[in-house]
């Protein structure tokens, strides 16, 4: 076998420095490394600007979409008197400034607070606009409300940072952005994608945990247990079961918290059981199943920290039960897959209760998401 | 390079609960989970929205 010898070769034939090299090569070598030194950073910010800019003329479109959908919809089912088009632009425009959190203590509350104030605020104001507006119809308006606003915001604030990095000149300042814009996208996309479901009334992904518990509440009296939240009890092979879920087919996602908060207090609990919709990793398959301990529940945290609260100063123990699925799946249309696992899910909750509770015991079944297109 | 375009059509699965006999068709406006729909065509029994869910196709 014959080896390469690597150590013998010339370095000035390498670089075409010999006395009888071309200048002209020599330029073509030397040129580009200096351009490269002085200009370098100014050149990946002109090619990043670019792929940037395409994202915010994207965001830009699902921003002009998302309101044209809502202002559609608006004249088209609900007949309004008056032209509501500047009043929701004035809806869209809305900022929320969360509480100052220098001092935690009694932080929670300060948020809560803050984000039902607005959403009360919304609530109220699009009654006004349309006087006998229903319950259902009403959720609508106010979740396409939100996604427009919140493809708003997410333009604004993009754009902000894009043309700030660019009036400096700055490419260390677009390097975050360029990292962050794919998710960004992500995100954006499956919100625009999600009007036509909200608009249809159609169940989502995230209504997964409503729908399982929705099924068990069937043929049983419901009560409304907190706002926009359902009650159901049942038998369960001597168990004592509460149902919860957000009160549908009205695009809400209720208050399990208040909920789980009054039911502890008039009776004995011994187990809280979630079910809900959970992020997918990469790589793992849609609509898979997983059990676990702790609240399954997502939002803004202030649901989730109440029935922790709750739970563990009447010492319940939390199981959950997730269904898992991308950001697009869970805001857009159940998916076939989704939507066959509710039979197994179910199955599951009854398995978990059996396995973690004996009989004369009470549980609390909570179906957590959104619960568009899915009553009780 | 020339990605094929994505459309999802709605589909609502109604459900006999009594011989359990599933019929599959088109979302309607108005369709909701659970509502009572029609009568089986098999048994006479109750038939329910079991399932609304969305199927993808590339044209």
């Amino acid at each position: 076998m014959t080896l390469m010898d690597f150590t013998n070769f010339d370095i000035d034939q390498l670089f075409g420095m010999k006395d009888d090299s071309n200048p002209f090569m020599m330029l073509i070598w030397i040129l580009p490394i200096i351009i490269f030194i002085f200009y370098g950073q100014r050149i990946q910010l002109y090619v990043t600007s670019g792929e940037i800019k395409k994202g915010i003329k994207k965001l830009d479109e699902f921003r002009e979409e998302s309101r044209n959908e809502l202002i559609t919809y608006v004249n088209k089912n609900l007949k309004p008197t008056n032209n509501p088009e500047k009043k929701f632009d004035q809806f869209l425009d809305y900022f929320t400034i969360m509480p100052v959190d220098m001092d935690p203590n009694g932080i929670v509350e300060k948020v809560q607070h803050t984000v039902r104030s607005r959403e009360d605020y919304t609530r109220e104001h699009v009654k006004s606009i349309f006087s006998d507006i229903d319950d259902i119809e009403l959720s609508k308006v106010q979740t396409l409300l939100e996604i427009a606003s919140s493809l708003q915001m997410i333009h604004k604030i993009i754009n902000h940072m894009f043309l700030t990095a660019k009036k400096q000149n700055n490419y260390p300042l677009i390097l975050p952005l360029q990292m962050i814009l794919p998710f960004i996208m992500e995100q954006a996309e499956a919100m625009k994608e999600a009007i036509p479901a909200f608009k249809r009334g159609q169940p989502v992904g995230d209504g997964i945990g409503p729908m399982v518990v929705g099924k068990m509440m069937l043929n049983n009296p419901k009560d409304t247990i907190s706002f926009q939240t359902s009650l159901a009890k049942t038998n369960f092979e001597n168990r004592n079961l509460f149902l919860i879920k957000a009160e549908g087919p009205g695009s809400t996602v209720g208050r399990p918290a208040d909920a789980l908060q009054t039911i502890v207090s008039q009776n004995k609990i011994d187990a809280v059981i979630m079910i809900d919709a959970a992020l997918k990793m990469e790589g793992e398959e849609s609509a898979s199943i997983a059990r676990g301990f702790g609240a399954a529940i997502g939002g803004i945290g202030t649901e989730k920290f109440h029935i922790e609260e709750v739970a563990t100063q009447n010492q319940i123990p939390i199981f959950s039960i997730v269904i898992k699925q991308s950001v697009k799946e869970a805001i857009t249309l159940m998916t076939k897959e989704i939507a066959d696992q509710a039979d197994n899910v179910r199955s599951q909750v009854y398995e978990m209760i059996k396995e973690n509770t004996i009989e004369g015991h009470s549980v609390v079944v909570i179906g957590v998401g959104n619960t568009v297109g899915v009553p009780q | 390079m020339f990605s094929k375009e994505k459309i999802t059509l709605a589909y609502t699965v109604e459900k006999c609960m009594k011989c359990g006999l599933q019929k599959k068709r088109k979302f309607s406006d108005g369709d909701v989970l659970f509502a009572e729909v029609s009568k089986c065509n098999s048994c006479d029994g109750k038939s329910i929205i079991e399932k609304i869910f969305g199927e993808t196709l590339e044209q």
